[in-house]
């Protein structure tokens, strides 16, 4: 048995026809900063809903020390892109308030969001409602609030997208010295330079498969690129697929019937997540 | 393993309802409304009522008479507040009902009646003519057909004297004999409970369905529209936990609005009872303990639906376009239920989803504990509340609420 963290093993999902994933074999070990870098559509934010549990595969297994990762969520800290924050409740009520569902004491869980707080320079605002709160602020309490219960890994969902220069810097910051205490974070993003600069290891996924897995060095001596942005395009060469396929058997009426009655367009069928 | 689910159901319900009671809107739809309801209806609008009915019988109004003037029913015009003006008849009409050359005077409101008398061949013949839209020509009306339906008497009773009859032997050969409220074998409790049973039912329908909605809109399609769902999911609480405790959550809201409702109606109730009009509605406890396992039941099921409906959307808007009409199955079974007969009612009534709940609830309220019907409507609704709950469940479970996130 492998002394990884997080293992996934032939894993593929699809929705409906179409396929979001496919064939992903991965080990996390832990310790590290690992970076799932790929272009929108790729299959990034589908890779990290499958790690923390939320979707399940259509074929394959995602382990948290070998066991199904849907039963080991209690180890997990997420931040989806979205952040999720309840604007009618203080920053310190929705860290409270998924902290009390990991079973952790309101008072472990305060010294703990302090300590965080601090180095995210956002203590001063723990008391107030997060309605006011700028992009950088929300990102930075959905951070204090997946740390708040102590989790084994840190699953982040393009932690930065939106943020200001600074906020940026103070997020990737963080994380980095999470991972110098010890910690593992799994962070998705579509910023070459900014996985340079965080990741130990960086795993580029395009049209749903895992096209490269190595710290940048090895990414760059894989291409034999003088940069990543140039082994990056090497390695994605192939056309970006359709974010989505619609099914052939579907008629024109039948399809224009579907767009009219919904409001949707036929390319939401697999999720509408910014992958 | 039951404690850790009760946590999660219990901090995911504690979350709910103070995010949502932190909206000044939500205090109004929850606590003010459902209490000021029926203190306005029963009270207040009442009292209003009677206040524009004071102020109508305080008014003079203007009336014309023409034609023959008798001195009795003059007599007793006087004594109505009405401004008299007398005017001979015209001869361009057919009758004494066809306004003829007056019908602009009185569509111009120059004058709120006007009054036609003619005594021919020893027969009284008359005619009001009025504006039906005008309160005041309406009330001009009213005054004087009272007056004129006295003198009617008078000139009865005078008629049958004077042919040597007793008027009264004469008018009433029949008549009930004592009071006919003392010959009701209902007690006053009884028939308060009648009275409730025609409405309460169909009130806490219609309320607990409706007070639901908002927050279950809000608590599921609101979550994904908001984007705070799939950090939700991220906890390690199973997806039926999260149902759960959200249903908790709506279901608590809710039953503080039917209360507040109810509080409101007995003490409307109370009120009206001081002023004799209606008696306190007389329940043993039996009835009252079934009523709350009803209620209980119904709000489960009601709650756990609108919750399911409100998953299935995309949106709140999607959620309310959907919802706001499904009330319609709700208030047609309540009004449904209104007409049928609880004497002899057969069994399998209890057993019809929703109209069993209501009819299970006017049982009750008139005191009625039978033990069939009270198997047949506990036994199907629990069965009806179960496919609701499941319903539900299937709904949170679904992988598009991660994969389609608004």
């Amino acid at each position: 048995m492998s002394d990884a963290m997080l293992t996934i093993e032939g894993v593929a999902k699809h929705f409906g026809e179409v396929s979001a994933l496919s064939s992903i074999d991965l080990e996390i070990s832990s310790g590290q900063v690992i970076g799932l870098v790929g272009g929108n559509g790729a299959g990034k934010t589908t890779l990290l809903r499958l790690m923390a549990g939320v979707m399940e595969p259509s074929s394959g297994d995602v382990l948290f020390r070998g066991k199904p990762v849907s039963s080991m969520r209690a180890k997990l800290g997420v931040v989806p892109e979205s952040t999720g924050l309840y604007s009618r409740l203080t920053a310190w009520e929705n860290i409270r308030y998924h902290s009390r569902m990991f079973g952790i004491d309101d008072t472990v869980a305060w010294n703990r969001t302090s300590h965080f707080a601090k180095r995210l320079d956002l203590s001063d605002s723990l008391s107030r409602h997060t309605k006011g709160f700028s992009r950088g602020m929300r990102q930075k309490t959905a951070l204090l609030r997946a740390l708040a219960h102590g989790p084994d890994i840190l699953l982040l969902d393009e932690p930065t997208a939106g943020l200001d220069v600074t906020s940026a810097r103070t997020v990737r910051t963080l994380v980095r010295q999470l991972r110098d205490e010890g910690g593992t974070v799994i962070y998705s993003t579509h910023h070459l330079a900014e996985a340079q600069q965080v990741c130990d290891r960086i795993i580029i996924v395009h049209n749903g498969t895992i096209r490269a897995d190595g710290s940048p060095n090895d990414l760059l001596e894989l291409t034999e690129c003088s940069n990543l942005e140039d082994a990056y395009v090497a390695l994605t060469s192939d056309k970006a697929r359709a974010r989505t396929e619609e099914p052939r058997s579907e008629s024109k009426l039948a399809r224009w019937w579907k767009v009219f009655l919904t409001g949707r367009t036929p390319d939401t069928v697999g999720g509408d997540d910014d992958e | 393993m039951m404690s850790e689910s009760w946590r999660y159901i219990r901090v995911i319900s504690a979350k709910e309802i103070i995010e949502f009671i932190r909206d000044w809107r939500t205090l109004v739809a929850v606590i003010v409304i459902p209490l000021l309801i029926f203190p306005a209806l029963f009270i207040a609008l009442p009292m209003l009522m009677q206040s524009e009915a004071a102020e109508l019988d305080a008014l003079t109004l203007e009336v014309v008479w023409q034609g023959d003037v008798e001195d009795d029913l003059h007599l007793k015009y006087q004594d109505l507040k009405l401004n008299l003006t007398f005017e001979e008849l015209s001869d361009d009409a057919e009758n004494l009902s066809d306004p003829g050359s007056d019908l602009d005077r009185l569509r111009n409101q120059e004058y709120d009646a006007i009054f036609r008398l003619r005594n021919s061949s020893g027969t009284w013949e008359f005619s009001i003519l009025h504006l039906s839209t005008s309160e005041y020509s309406a009330e001009a009306k009213a005054r004087m057909l009272g007056a004129l339906y006295d003198w009617e008497m008078e000139v009865i009773n005078g008629t049958l004297t004077e042919a040597g009859l007793e008027p009264n032997e004469t008018l009433n050969p029949v008549k009930w004999d004592g009071n006919p409220e003392y010959a009701d074998a209902a007690t006053k409790g009884e028939q308060a409970g009648l009275a409730l049973s025609l409405f309460i039912p169909m009130v806490i329908a219609i309320w607990t369905a409706t007070s639901a909605i908002q927050p279950s809109i809000d608590m599921t399609a609101g979550e994904r529209e908001r984007g705070t769902l799939e950090a939700l999911l991220c906890l390690p609480c199973s997806r039926v936990q999260l149902l759960a405790g959200k249903w908790l959550a709506v279901a608590t809201i809710t039953s503080v609005g039917v209360g507040l409702q109810l509080a409101g109606l007995m003490f409307a109730i109370t009120y009206l009872a001081s002023s004799s009009i209606i008696g306190v509605p007389s329940i043993s406890w039996s009835s009252v303990m079934l009523l709350g396992i009803a209620i209980l039941i119904f709000a489960i099921m009601v709650v756990a639906f609108e919750l399911a409906i409100a998953m299935k959307s995309h949106s709140v808007k999607e959620a309310g376009s959907l919802l706001g009409p499904a009330i319609i199955f709700i208030m047609f079974p309540a009004i449904f239920t209104q007409f049928i007969n609880l004497d002899g009612i057969e069994a399998f009534w209890f057993s019809v989803p929703l109209v069993n709940i209501l009819l299970a609830m006017r049982e009750l309220l008139l005191d009625r504990v039978i033990l069939e019907h009270i198997v047949v409507w506990l036994v199907s609704s629990l069965l009806y509340a179960g496919i609701a709950a499941w319903y539900a469940a299937r709904q949170f479970k679904r992988e598009d609420l991660v994969a389609s996130l608004s």
